[in-house]
């Protein structure tokens, strides 16, 4: 599972609501693999993502900054966490990731109905 | 009656897929060119979901987006991962995306796939929640007007004739391979709701995984006993010809909406047996090329299916013969199979003292064990069929029968008009920017209207 994945990812659990993003990761097993930098993907990427924490906010231009896009590419689609858990920030409810796939489906009463 | 819904999707979508994943060769499966377009149309830097992805087919079209493959089947779902693709286990009911977040998805072949009205339009909604505004949804489902065959009803039961593959290679030079294995049907030549093969025989993509799948239609048999056939192009011809015209006969399931109309209107029958299955009566379609479609009088539409009443009028000369629905074989009484076997003993060819009976399920809300009749027709299969080698004695299929008896697979057929009716009166939040057909599908192109969240 990349983190791009992951930062479009939201607890369904019933009652949840917004509150349910963003998903706790906890990654056991972390894999980088090489994907071909795409400077106008990655600049493109960036205003969709749901960026709660950011410490220094993309600067202006950041379109424009490599350095900055081949951070983010590598952060975003070169990490793939293969073994950890996705935890609802509400509920506390685990996702698995395994083989890296995650694994979203809710049981019966944690859907609603 | 969503439970009822839940457990005819887990028993024919969810289960069949999990059992035949192992068999699907996406090598086989083309993408359909519409859908290609579509995603080549987004933008590049968009975010787009295939919601019922299957193996993953069209998840690498474009690689100027981000493409994510979600699907309820987590076999499926691995061997897409292992052709490099991001993809994730989960249910089109209950999408983990937050709203808003995604620029556009694909839903090819994978609403039909929902037992219920109510069903199918929460599956549309949920991916509507999850678009942006202005974002796009594609969807295909199995259309109910077909060029080469007629579907008499909407809610249809397809089964996978593994028993047949495996007794046809045990047939040929392959001794010992007795062994049944899963067997995705091969393309019929009235292809069956194949989402996501477009391989010249099936039509259609998808269905998927409400979480919907897609299914891979894979003519190709991955199992051992079917290795000889492969190899050989000719025979593989023939035999899947042979295949398509013997069983050509698809099931079809009482559609849980009706069920739950006559709960309300107090229907009262005498019945006969207690037989429970899937709370659904069974009735054969029949195949285009049977004789039961030339000589046969009664139209089906025309009858009412009640739960014990014969769905089929015995047919004067060839009739078909369909080795009794799979999924009944474990209610059967003694006798009952007794009776089958005395008639498969070489009667496979003929037909003309068989009598139709339909096996009925349970009726929905429970209370009522339907009549129980065994629905058998007796194939009759047509000069370039007719051949003694390759048919197969019903006796010594029986244990194949049972097996196979998990891989029916249950789709809703759309009419014309009926996908497009869903979106207009119950997603508001979806305008259609296009609709129409694409081999043998009904599909609808629709945006995320601005200002609705």
């Amino acid at each position: 599972m990349k983190l791009l994945t992951h930062n479009l990812l939201s607890s369904h659990v019933r009652g949840v609501g917004p509150r349910g993003f963003p998903l706790r990761l906890q990654a056991t097993e972390v894999r980088i693999n090489p994907v071909e930098f795409n400077p106008d993907f990655v600049a493109r990427m960036i205003p969709k993502l749901h960026l709660v924490e950011v410490p220094k906010g993309p600067i202006e231009g950041y379109e424009h900054d490599e350095k900055f896009l081949r951070q983010m590419h590598h952060v975003l689609l070169e990490v793939d966490v293969l073994e950890g858990t996705l935890q609802c920030p509400e509920s506390g409810r685990l996702f698995p990731i395994s083989r890296g796939i995650p694994n979203m489906l809710l049981s019966d009463e944690e859907t609603e109905t | 009656m969503d439970q009822e819904a839940v457990q005819l999707e887990k028993r024919h979508v969810h289960d069949v897929y999990e059992s035949t994943a192992p068999y699907f060769n996406d090598l086989q499966s083309k993408a359909w060119p519409r859908v290609r377009q579509f995603l080549q149309e987004q933008k590049p830097g968009s975010l787009i979901a295939d919601i019922g992805c299957g193996t993953g087919k069209y998840l690498k079209v474009n690689s100027q987006v981000y493409t994510l493959g979600c699907d309820y089947c987590g076999p499926l779902v691995e061997i897409a991962r292992s052709r490099g693709c991001e993809v994730m286990v989960c249910d089109n009911l209950h999408l983990p995306f937050r709203d808003q977040g995604l620029d556009a998805i694909i839903s090819i072949g994978v609403i039909h796939h929902f037992s219920t009205k109510q069903r199918r339009i929460r599956a549309i909604k949920e991916m509507a929640r999850v678009l942006v505004p202005g974002g796009q949804l594609m969807i295909y489902v199995w259309a109910m007007e077909q060029k080469n065959r007629h579907f008499e009803k909407q809610d249809v039961l397809v089964p996978w004739n593994r028993a047949l593959c495996s007794r046809l290679f045990s047939d040929s030079s392959q001794p010992g391979r007795k062994k049944p294995c899963a067997h995705p049907e091969r393309s019929h030549p009235y292809p069956p709701p194949c989402s996501v093969c477009s391989c010249s025989v099936c039509f259609k993509e998808q269905c998927h995984s409400k979480r919907s799948h897609s299914m891979d239609c894979e003519p190709l048999m991955a199992g051992t006993c079917c290795a000889a056939i492969s190899k050989d192009g000719e025979e593989e011809n023939g035999f899947y010809n042979t295949l398509g015209k013997s069983f050509r006969s698809w099931f079809f399931s009482r559609s849980l909406d009706e069920s739950t109309l006559r709960k309300q209107t107090e229907r009262v029958r005498p019945l006969k047996n207690t037989e429970g299955w899937a709370n659904n009566t069974i009735c054969i379609q029949p195949s285009r090329h049977s004789s039961l479609d030339l000589g046969h009088h009664e139209p089906f539409s025309t009858r009412e299916q009640y739960l014990d009443e014969d769905v089929f009028v015995e047919t004067s000369q060839k009739q078909l013969e369909w080795p009794r629905a799979p999924a009944t074989m474990k209610h059967l009484h003694e006798d009952q199979q007794g009776e089958v076997r005395r008639n498969g003993d070489g009667n496979f060819l003929e037909g003309a003292n068989a009598s139709e009976n339909c096996v009925n399920a349970g009726d929905v809300e429970g209370g009522h064990p339907s009549a129980s009749k065994i629905l058998r027709r007796i194939s009759a299969l047509d000069s370039t069929d007719s051949n003694p080698e390759e048919t197969i004695s019903v006796e010594e299929q029986q244990p194949n029968i049972l097996d196979s008896r998990a891989f029916m697979r249950y789709y809703h057929v759309f009419r014309e008009g009926e996908l497009y009716g869903l979106l207009k009166e119950h997603v508001a939040e979806l305008h259609v920017l296009s609709s129409g057909n694409d081999h043998g599908n009904w599909c609808i192109i629709a945006e995320k209207k601005d200002n609705w969240d």
